[in-house]
């Protein structure tokens, strides 16, 4: 199986004019609030007969004082009522909304963390975090306003609904020329859609761009720092804000051509009204009643129609936003447990890994050219080769980061692809050649594979990476450590990742250059606890130093992605010049 | 200070607070001023329409029906179109005076908060969780970018409608008006109630925001080992409490806000329904004609949906100014690691001297540094070494200020001068340190290596990568030195990262070079050959190094070796290798045992 085509990477400058918009996500979380939000959409509908009912009063009211003599008080207590009536409504209608609209929005930031912690690392090396930050935020929270307006939005269709019909039965032919508007506001509404799209999407992705340079440059802050580059960086975020501001006034001029249309046309409504209804109140034909609810009433359809022209904003920038979600959301996981997995079979020795013809590529570039190798069950093998030799390639195709192009990569004597990803895992453990730290305690920190460990199996796996200087820690065990692990030295923290895969206890035990910031010394204490380690499961070491990789029954020298030699450290120190190379055996450094 | 973690009992915003906060940003805005009268001008030109509309709607009721006068009617609707055109043409500008406002404000309020974020000591950053410092960078920008395109606008022209419309009334009918407006005290007291429960609400919002995004960070960090420890359920399971704790701030929110909004919308019906009532019997006492009643229920008709939206907006402002609360904590957060006034240069060289230094970090209890002394002379290379945690990395810190020693302990200087005395400039030029964690931002090699000098060519580059005896090796890149590194550098193996953040080094040409385990990645093979290239470039400047190889170590001038935070021994490595039990005698012993193949 091939790396799926990053379709989804969020690259710089994702901004694509074509609209495919793919509302299934939203649609379904939707779905499952669909109680709530009818809920909302009914009272938003009661509200509006609460708003139809006060022009209705407002008219009566008038006339029948004006034939009568009357005072307008009993009217005016009716429309008393229907203000509570729609005060109670409006507040249940909100309430809803939001309640709605959040609870959608954090649905879907789960929806989206959770497939993107499951995604294979072929998305993971090509997306920005601070982009897919952005997703669960920035753009997340212009679903939410979207989402917000959807009662809103229903009971203002129904406010004009329910106006135009009145509208007609109390006079038709006024009733066509208040109504012009109506279908000039939404031919207008749907070119402005068309064209503001593209810009809401270019303003979404400056964002996101922004918001990777500046997670870059905080979570970089210490190289920044030892270079002075301060300048360096700001200057880089005053690119990603002028951008932010330019692409964001192009916007402001889409609306500015389409909006004022959107809200002044109703105005022509009024003007029609009052000029023609006004000839025909002069003509007897109607009352002055009439038409001042008639005017009541178009004036009732201003405010509707400008928040529609507000609402298809919103959904524009809604539908931009769920188009990037969507870019992550739709990238299936391609590294997957098959249907029915096979079973590792356990055994108390360790697992035999095998790599047979093994071909792999990080997209165009090959990697590994076809690596031949066997290691039985408990046996350890010491991976020796210069830098970007392939090493911690191989590392990766066993833990099944990643598939190979060509070949198959077997544990236990099964395929890796036959088997369920977690499983693997869960036999395959590396201590990574980067380490990284939670922010969590350390002993958290140390049962991070194993979350159920006994607080005695922690000290022990502690104590036989090396980490003694726990104890010295203010709290101990207890201690939280700083973001990525950065209040310990780089020594301590190579240390507790070790402890890590120690507590794990797997089958298959990687190291890759895992002890490059530890000191010989410790290397060497380290070392007698890793002999112990490595009994009973097989052992891969990914290793510079010469002690270290005596360690393991043979070594393999990789270069360029081929494996060049396999034997003893000695006998390859012997016969193959490209190792010693390697090792630098030449410094006379002995 | 600046708490980061934690609703404090400081973070509640009373109403003298907000006004000082809306203050402040207002200065801030001073830039924008003008385009902030011109928006104003068209808001309100665009705006006219609402309020000279229901005039010309009495005009025409009254002259024209009443009166029987086509004429009238007739100037009614002509008057009314030429208001719509004016409206419309004062609505097209609005939109993007506004934005040249807003948005040129936002820009300015990022670049400051960034520039000063980048301006805090390491310890601020010890301190606080990269994703709570971005979320002030991005979300809480963006949740006032809200404010700043509708809100501005919606504020100006709900505002200018309101108080012409309460002009109007009052010029058609004082009584009607005054009998209306009955309602306002109401509308104010649930504002004043409104706003004192809310704003504790929104500021446990952008706290929330701030761990959520933390959390997300943190995860996709990690994912590579996250995802090998089999640990995304459990992952997931704690996203998921972490965001429904993030729900039910914004829930409060909303449970605070909605009976506001029923008490608002239900005092606009009062107000109608007060107006019709007085309007009536005004009209039955002869004192205002029904033109002018009907008028003024229309009036009050369109001057409840600006009521509300007034009040929406409310909200947004509320939840804007306490996203500027969080930003001013961190504008108004003085970095420890400052320049002080008459700050000097430092000279083009001299000697480097570590004084008696004692160092604790940043809210932590334990030193880890104890009366260091240390004269490093001019051009002399020097090696760190010592057990991990020893305390090779924080001197190494200090030596070029990104920490500065404990305040009752000595000091460092180079060539005579304080380095707490020192301009930033000169002292970042002179001395630089290559960190013991290299970090690789997006982009492509080159702009990797121009982090330490941004005017370096593409020539400059290469002869950097030269320097250090690596040019092949990036020359056989397919898109050599513009090969994207990729996030963090994941499209570089773990040595060729650690030669560009090298290779920075090389770019520069500093009178101390700082190099923390520069090379503890590389094979051996590698590692020779960048020293004999590093050679050249350690010619003629004072070197630190901090390593664990002998190879390193034994070419290094004198040799300091750390142990639990003190300087226990320092000599070349000829002297020092033959003291009987000797820390450094030690050391190298096990460094043989670990070049020695038998071992284990
Ligand atoms: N940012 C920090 N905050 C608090 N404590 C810290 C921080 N960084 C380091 N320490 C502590 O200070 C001590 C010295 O750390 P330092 O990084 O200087 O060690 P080192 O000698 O460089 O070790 P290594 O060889 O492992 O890199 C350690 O005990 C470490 O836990
Ligand atoms: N995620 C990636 N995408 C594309 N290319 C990659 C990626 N990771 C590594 N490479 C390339 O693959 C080659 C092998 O890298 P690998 O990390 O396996 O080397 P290594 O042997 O572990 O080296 P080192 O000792 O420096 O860690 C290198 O040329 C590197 O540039
Ligand atoms: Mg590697
Ligand atoms: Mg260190």
């Amino acid at each position: 199986m091939t790396e799926r085509p990053p379709r989804a990477a969020p690259s710089r400058g994702t901004v694509r004019g074509v609209r495919s918009t793919d509302w299934s996500h939203l649609l379904d979380v939707l779905r499952e609030r669909r109680r709530g939000i009818a809920a909302a959409v009914v009272l938003g509908v009661v509200w509006t007969g609460g708003k139809i009912a006060v022009p209705s009063l407002t008219r009566v009211a008038i006339d029948r004082s004006l034939e009568t003599g009357s005072t307008a008080v009993g009217w005016a207590l009716w429309i008393v009522a229907a203000g509570v009536v729609t005060g109670l409504l409006t507040a249940g209608r909100r309430y809803l909304a939001f309640r709605e609209s959040r609870t959608v929005e954090a649905r879907l930031r789960r929806r989206i963390h959770d497939h993107v912690l499951g995604l294979h690392m072929g998305f993971h090396d090509r997306s920005q975090t601070g982009q897919l930050m952005s997703r669960m935020s920035a753009d997340l929270n212009q679903v939410q306003m979207f989402v917000v307006m959807v009662p809103l939005t229903v009971s203002h269709v129904a406010l004009i609904a329910g106006v135009t019909v009145v509208l007609l039965v109390t006079d038709p032919l006024l009733a066509l020329v208040a109504l012009i508007p109506l279908p000039l506001i939404t031919m207008v509404a749907k070119r402005f859609s068309d064209a503001i799209h593209p810009a809401v999407l270019a303003v979404q992705s400056e964002q996101a761009q922004l918001s990777s340079v500046v997670e870059e440059s905080i979570s970089g802050v210490r190289v920044v720092k030892g270079f002075g580059a301060e300048q360096v960086r700001l200057d880089a975020v005053a690119v990603e804000a002028d951008d932010i501001q330019r692409v964001s006034l192009d916007a402001a001029r889409v609306r500015a051509r389409f909006l004022p249309l959107m809200e002044l046309l109703p105005g022509l409504g009024l003007i029609g009204v009052l000029g023609i209804g006004g000839l025909r109140v002069l003509d007897g034909a109607m009352s002055v009643g009439e038409l001042v609810a008639y005017n009541f009433y178009v004036t009732l359809l201003v405010w509707p129609l400008r928040s529609i022209s507000m609402t298809l904003a919103f959904g524009q920038r809604a539908a931009a936003a769920l188009e990037r979600i969507d870019e992550v959301l739709s990238v299936a996981p391609a590294i997957v447990a098959p249907s029915e997995p096979a079973q590792l079979q356990a055994s108390g020795g360790g697992l035999k890994v095998e790599l047979a013809d093994v071909h792999f590529a990080y997209g165009d570039a090959t990697v590994l050219h076809g690596i031949d190798l066997t290691i039985d069950a408990g046996t350890s093998v010491a991976l020796v080769g210069g830098t970007a030799a392939g090493k911690s390639t191989v590392a990766r195709l066993l833990l099944r980061f990643y598939d190979p192009t060509a070949g198959s990569v077997r544990l236990g004597g099964i395929d890796l692809r036959d088997l369920d990803p977690d499983d693997v895992r869960r036999n395959v453990q590396m201590v990574f050649e980067d380490t990284l730290l939670f922010h969590d305690t350390v002993a958290a920190n140390i049962a991070f594979a194993r979350p159920d460990a006994s607080p005695a199996d922690i000290t022990a796996a502690a104590a036989a990476a090396g980490a003694d200087f726990i104890d010295d820690l203010p709290e101990g065990f207890d201690t939280v450590l700083g973001e990525r692990g950065y209040s310990l030295s780089g020594g301590q923290r190579q240390r507790i990742a070790i402890a890590r895969v120690l507590l794990a206890d797997p089958a298959v035990l990687i190291l890759d250059d895992a002890t490059s910031a530890v000191d010989p010394a410790k290397e060497h204490e380290i070392r007698s606890a890793m002999a112990t380690a490595m009994v009973g499961r097989t052992t891969i070491v990914i290793a510079h130093r010469p002690g270290t990789i005596a360690m393991a029954d043979r070594v393999v020298l990789l270069d360029g992605g081929c494996i060049a030699a396999v034997g003893t450290h000695d006998e390859l120190l012997r016969t193959e010049p490209r190792y010693r190379a390697v090792l630098a055996d030449d410094d006379g450094a002995r | 200070m600046w708490g980061g973690a934690g609703v404090a009992a400081e973070d509640r915003l009373d109403a003298a607070e907000t006004r000082h906060v809306l203050r402040r940003a207002a200065r801030l805005a001073r830039d924008q001023r003008s385009t902030m009268l011109a928006t104003v001008g068209f808001i309100a030109m665009a705006t006219a329409t609402t309020v000279t509309g229901p005039l010309l709607v009495r005009h025409g009721i009254d002259a024209g029906i009443r009166a029987n006068d086509r004429g009238a009617l007739g100037v009614a609707v002509v008057g009314y179109v030429a208001v719509v055109l004016i409206a419309w043409f004062g609505a097209r500008r609005q939109y993007v005076m506004v934005n040249i406002a807003g948005e040129g404000f936002l820009r300015s309020l990022r670049l400051r908060l960034f520039a000063h974020i980048q301006r805090q000591s390491l310890g601020f950053f010890d301190r606080h969780q990269a994703g709570v410092l971005i979320s002030r960078m991005t979300a809480d920008i963006e949740s006032m970018s809200e404010l700043v395109q509708w809100g501005l606008l919606q504020f100006v022209s709900a505002g200018i409608l309101l108080s012409v419309a309460v002009v109007v009334l009052t010029v058609m009918s004082w009584q009607l008006t005054l009998v209306a407006l009955c309602v306002l005290p109401v509308v104010i007291v649930a504002s004043v109630r409104f706003q004192r429960d809310s704003n504790r609400a929104y500021l446990r919002v952008r706290d929330r925001v701030g761990r959520n995004l933390s959390m997300i960070q943190e995860h996709l960090a990690g994912v590579r080992v996250i995802q090998a420890s089999v640990r995304t359920a459990e992952q997931r399971r704690r996203f998921a409490d972490n965001n429904d704790e993030l729900l039910d701030a914004h829930m409060t929110t909303v449970r605070i806000s909605t009976w506001y909004f029923g008490v608002v919308e239900f005092c606009g019906v009062l107000a109608t329904a007060l107006g019709l009532a007085a309007g009536g019997w005004l009209v039955q006492t002869g004192r205002v004609s029904v033109g002018t009643v009907v008028a003024a229920i229309l009036l009050l008709a369109s001057l409840f949906e600006p009521v509300q939206q007034l009040s929406q907006l409310y909200n947004t402002v509320q939840s804007a100014t306490a996203s500027l609360r969080k930003m001013f904590d961190i504008l108004d957060t003085e970095p420890e690691i400052d320049e002080i006034p008459g700050a000097v240069d430092l000279p083009r060289s001299g000697d480097l001297v570590v004084d008696g230094v004692g160092f604790t970090y940043p809210q932590t209890t334990a030193r880890v540094l104890h009366d260091a002394d240390l004269h490093i002379v001019d051009g002399e290379r020097i090696a760190l070494v010592g057990a991990t945690g020893a305390g090779k990395s924080t001197l190494a810190k200090l030596v070029a200020r990104l920490y500065d020693p404990d305040p009752d302990t000595g000091s460092i200087s180079f060539g005579g001068v304080d380095l707490r005395r020192a301009t930033l400039a000169s002292l970042r030029e002179r001395i630089v340190v290559v960190p013991q964690e290299g970090f690789l931002f997006n982009g492509t090699v080159a702009d990797n290596l121009r982090l330490a000098r941004p005017s370096a060519t593409d020539d400059d580059v290469w002869a950097a990568l030269r320097s250090i005896g690596v040019a092949e090796r990036f020359a056989a890149m397919p898109e050599g030195i513009h090969t994207e590194v990729r996030e963090r550098g994941s499209r570089l193996s773990a040595g060729e990262r650690q030669l560009v953040s090298l290779a920075r080094a090389a770019l520069v040409d500093p009178a101390v070079l700082v190099l923390d385990e520069a090379t503890s990645n590389l094979d051996p093979g590698t590692e020779a050959e960048v020293e004999r290239a590093l050679e050249r470039l350690m010619e003629a400047r004072t070197v630190v190094v901090v390593a664990h190889r002998l190879s390193t170590v034994r070419r290094a001038d004198r040799i300091v070796v750390c142990e639990g935070g003190r300087i226990v021994e320092v000599g070349s490595h000829d002297d020092l290798v033959g003291r009987i039990d000797g820390r450094y005698a030690r050391l190298a012993q096990a460094w043989e045992a670990n070049t020695n193949t038998s071992a284990g």
